[in-house]
């Protein structure tokens, strides 16, 4: 039978959580030596997908099956057991253990010392583990602790640990999310070096140059339905996008003004944002983007000294900023949220003396601020009492940027701002970030996303190792992406 | 063709019935306190005639004031991620400097002496954990140990009560009603209420929660988490004091030794109502009905003569089994 020639065979699989249809009878085949990715937007299905996959939800209806036997996993480690292995974006490794010592983990060879009493074999567990990551192109030291490596080679130890583990099917969750090119393309090198020996892989990835790249089959969702599959050949990335979001990528781009108005800060003659303009700072992962936005927020070690529109003040501490009206998204959505609170009271937290009379919160006018920025942001589930923590990350990130839309706000700090969310939900924000800077304020933003840098922005600061080391404008000289790469010597 | 249909139909109405049997054992979690409460008040009415005595009831309820006193100040505590070891050390201090205060001067300022140093000591709390940043664990223990000593050397550790007794006006505290309800009990009743409001009205209680919740994404979003984190201490601090007051009316004299496992008592009891140990996470009223699950426990243990041994086991045992309720709950959402 045909079925049998497939790795991994899920039918109608569903699953609903508190009156929301996260998977709507989806079916997918993965065949040995495939790479099967899933594409769709922040709260498509594709999180719970892999979830049920890997045994950390039950699903309520449907059919797995593994080398064509049903099987079904109420935990983690019965998915283990089958051959499933997720790699997720952020890995459970042993920092302080070498990397011979996590690649072996849970299958420590032992031999006797003295004819019986067990011991590790260090030997052979240097050997077996040399011998996985050989074949995964990794050629580095052994013996240093996994908290040395790069997040790329943290991935090809999990990948090694796994194989080890006769895992015939991973599951790679955006795999590529934190890393630059050149890792990236490592990465790609192991996909294929996967492939090659028999194993099946479902990739998920918000990338489409890479999911045209990677796939043999590409099936994408939307609100928990499977709507395409295509094979190899016939994947393009609008029609992706189109399917994805039920809009085509035109409407999803912004034009460029170039008009800007007075300055609205200024910082140590290094930095002049004006009215209407847009000011990317460019610059990879640990280049101190990070840490100059906080800076400018007052939420650095020291105060920030900045001229603004004029006056000289000095931002003690984030209360400062914001009373000047600087608002800032932070790099971590974990560091702007507060995850057991509701929409409602996360989207106001900065501004709950403004909406009390005295001590008493004004909930009467809370409730209509609320209901018309979920409106206009399109937050979803659009219920302003949902505890925060259920929501999807494009539409987490779209609540901290609503908190800065309240109030008479003038410079938005913006640290990765689409980082790890859909193209959707990306358009949307860039989108926000082009209708802040029509209404006359200014915003300032920080990403390693190379093209998001140079289409988004109209000036760019480029940073590395906590310097400036490259200016750009749109207005004249040279304005590229090769460029930028150049300057921050990526 | 026609059976795989029914089986599919069938794994649908399956399906349904599942989510919805976990739908309902979630909200039953979340109100697992009162169930629990409700449940232990039949069984013990069940087993002993003598638990719905006007009497029996009056007492539990009079045991039970001045612990709801000291767990909403914990509660606040808890919610803004830390936990209050001193706080039985503080109603020990506060009862005997207004029994003190007051047989020196007069009642109010007695009353109003026990209040504040319970509040300072809160103020000493706050400041040793959010700004010198001590483990909240560790400057509360030491801070325990600290105030239970200053009791015992200002009151060379006998109880204070002079030579004619406190006041009268202020037994009468103790022991008189209003509407035919004790005083002691109308106390804890208005400041329930005004402190629900607080917690749950206003801006002050988000940014408690906020606090409590994350206190990185307090601080960014311009909440000045150091002063909230303090401001939990004192109202801690005021309510030990507050309850220390009561106490010393009702045991009419100071005693250096009042108070001994109440912070464990109103921490368990927090703890029963649903309030996470992380922070971020309570309901003032449940912490309440947690207080009545250890009172009428406890009272419903004596009424059936356990031995008051196997009292502290079983007080553990349910301790436990609330944490571990909890933590089904946080699984199932």
């Amino acid at each position: 039978m045909a079925l049998n020639e497939e790795l991994l065979t899920v039918r109608d699989m569903s699953k609903r959580f508190y009156g929301t249809q996260a998977l709507d009878e989806v079916s997918l085949n993965l065949a040995a030596g495939e790479v099967h990715t899933l594409v769709g937007e922040n709260g498509a299905g594709k999180s719970t997908l892999i979830r049920i996959l890997g045994g950390i939800h039950e699903m309520d209806s449907g059919e797995i099956a593994i080398d064509g036997r049903p099987s079904e996993f109420t935990n983690p480690r019965e998915a283990l057991n089958a051959g499933i292995v997720i790699i997720p974006q952020e890995m459970q490794l042993v920092l302080d253990a070498t990397v011979a010592e996590n690649v072996m983990l849970g299958n420590m060879p032992s031999k006797k010392w003295l004819g019986f009493i067990p011991v590790l074999d260090r030997r052979r567990m240097r050997e077996q583990a040399g011998e996985a990551l050989s074949k995964l192109n990794y050629h580095g030291s052994l013996d240093i602790p996994v908290s040395r490596l790069t997040f790329a080679e943290r991935q090809l130890v999990v990948i090694a640990k796994a194989l080890l583990h006769e895992a015939k099917i991973f599951i790679l969750d955006e795999p590529t999310a934190s890393l630059e090119q050149r890792e990236a393309e490592r990465l790609f090198e192991i996909v294929h070096a996967l492939k090659a020996q028999q194993v099946g892989i479902i990739y998920i990835s918000h990338r489409l140059d890479e999911i045209v790249e990677l796939s043999d089959k590409c099936t994408t969702l939307r609100d928990g339905k499977v709507v395409d599959v295509s094979t190899r050949g016939h994947i393009e990335k609008e029609n992706i996008i189109r399917l994805m979001t039920g809009r085509d990528l035109a409407e999803l781009h912004q034009p460029h003004k170039l008009e800007f108005g007075e300055t609205l800060i200024e910082h140590e003659s290094e930095l002049t944002l004006r009215r209407g303009e847009v000011l990317g700072l460019a610059g990879l992962l640990g280049s101190g983007t990070t840490k100059y936005l906080r800076h400018l927020f007052g939420a650095g070690e020291e105060a920030a000294a900045i001229n603004l529109s004029g006056d000289e003040v000095q931002l003690k501490n984030p209360i400062a900023a914001i009373q000047h009206g600087i608002g800032m998204v932070p790099g971590e959505r974990r560091n702007a949220l507060i995850y057991d609170l509701s929409v409602r009271d996360n989207i106001v937290l900065p501004h709950l003396s403004d909406v009390s009379n005295g001590w008493r919160l004004n909930l009467k006018q809370i409730d209509k601020l609320v209901a018309d920025l979920m409106e206009a942001l399109d937050i979803r589930p659009r219920d302003p009492k949902k505890l925060v923590r259920v929501l999807s990350g494009g539409n987490q990130q779209k609540v901290i940027f609503a908190r800065w839309l309240i109030g008479d706000f003038k410079v938005l700090l913006l640290d990765e701002p689409t980082h790890g969310i859909d193209v959707g939900a990306k358009a949307r924000i860039h989108r926000l970030m082009k209708e802040f800077t029509a209404r006359g304020g200014g915003v300032l933003f920080a990403s390693s996303e190379m093209i998001e840098v140079v289409n988004m922005s109209d000036n760019i600061i480029a940073m590395r190792q906590g310097e400036i080391v490259a200016r750009m404008s749109r207005e004249s000289g040279e304005y590229n992406e090769g460029y930028l790469r150049e300057a921050l010597g990526g | 063709m026609t059976t795989r249909e029914e089986n599919q139909t069938v794994n649908i109405t399956a399906s349904t019935d599942s989510s919805e049997k976990r739908f309902t054992v979630v909200a039953v979690l979340e109100q697992m306190p009162l169930v629990a409460l409700v449940v232990l008040c039949l069984v013990t009415a069940i087993l002993s005639d003598r638990f719905l005595s006007p009497v029996n009831l009056t007492n539990i309820m009079l045991q039970a004031s001045v612990m709801a006193i000291v767990a909403m100040g914990m509660t606040y505590v808890i919610i803004s991620g830390g936990f209050d070891l001193s706080v039985g050390s503080i109603v020990a201090l506060s009862g005997c400097v207004s029994a003190w205060v007051m047989l020196e001067t007069n009642v109010p300022f007695g009353v109003i002496s026990g209040i504040t140093v319970g509040g300072a000591v809160g103020y000493l709390n706050g400041y040793i954990v959010s700004r010198l940043k001590v483990n909240p664990f560790i400057a509360t223990l030491g801070m325990m140990v600290i105030v239970r000593g200053i009791v015992l050397l200002i009151t060379d550790g006998r109880p204070i009560y002079g030579e004619d007794g406190l006041p009268e006006i202020f037994l009468e505290l103790g022991s008189g009603r209003f509407l035919g309800i004790h005083y002691l009990i109308w106390v804890p009743v208005i400041l329930f209420i005004i402190f629900s409001w607080l917690l749950h009205m206003t801006a002050y209680g988000r940014r408690l929660f906020a606090t409590g919740g994350n206190r990185e994404a307090a601080f960014l979003a311009g909440i000045q988490v150091k002063r909230v984190v303090t401001s939990a201490y004192v109202w801690c601090g005021i309510l030990g004091g507050v309850a220390g007051v009561m106490l010393a009316s009702r045991l009419q004299s100071g005693q250096p030794t009042a108070g001994e496992f109440y912070e464990l008592t109103s921490i368990a009891a927090v703890v029963l109502g649903g309030a996470a140990l992380h922070g971020g996470v309570g309901k003032l009223y449940k912490s309440m009905i947690g207080v009545f699950i250890m009172m009428v426990l406890a009272n419903s243990l004596n009424l059936l003569n356990v031995h008051s041994y196997w009292q502290r086991v079983a007080v553990g045992l349910v301790i436990i089994a609330a944490a571990a309720a909890d933590q089904i709950k946080s699984r199932r959402n």
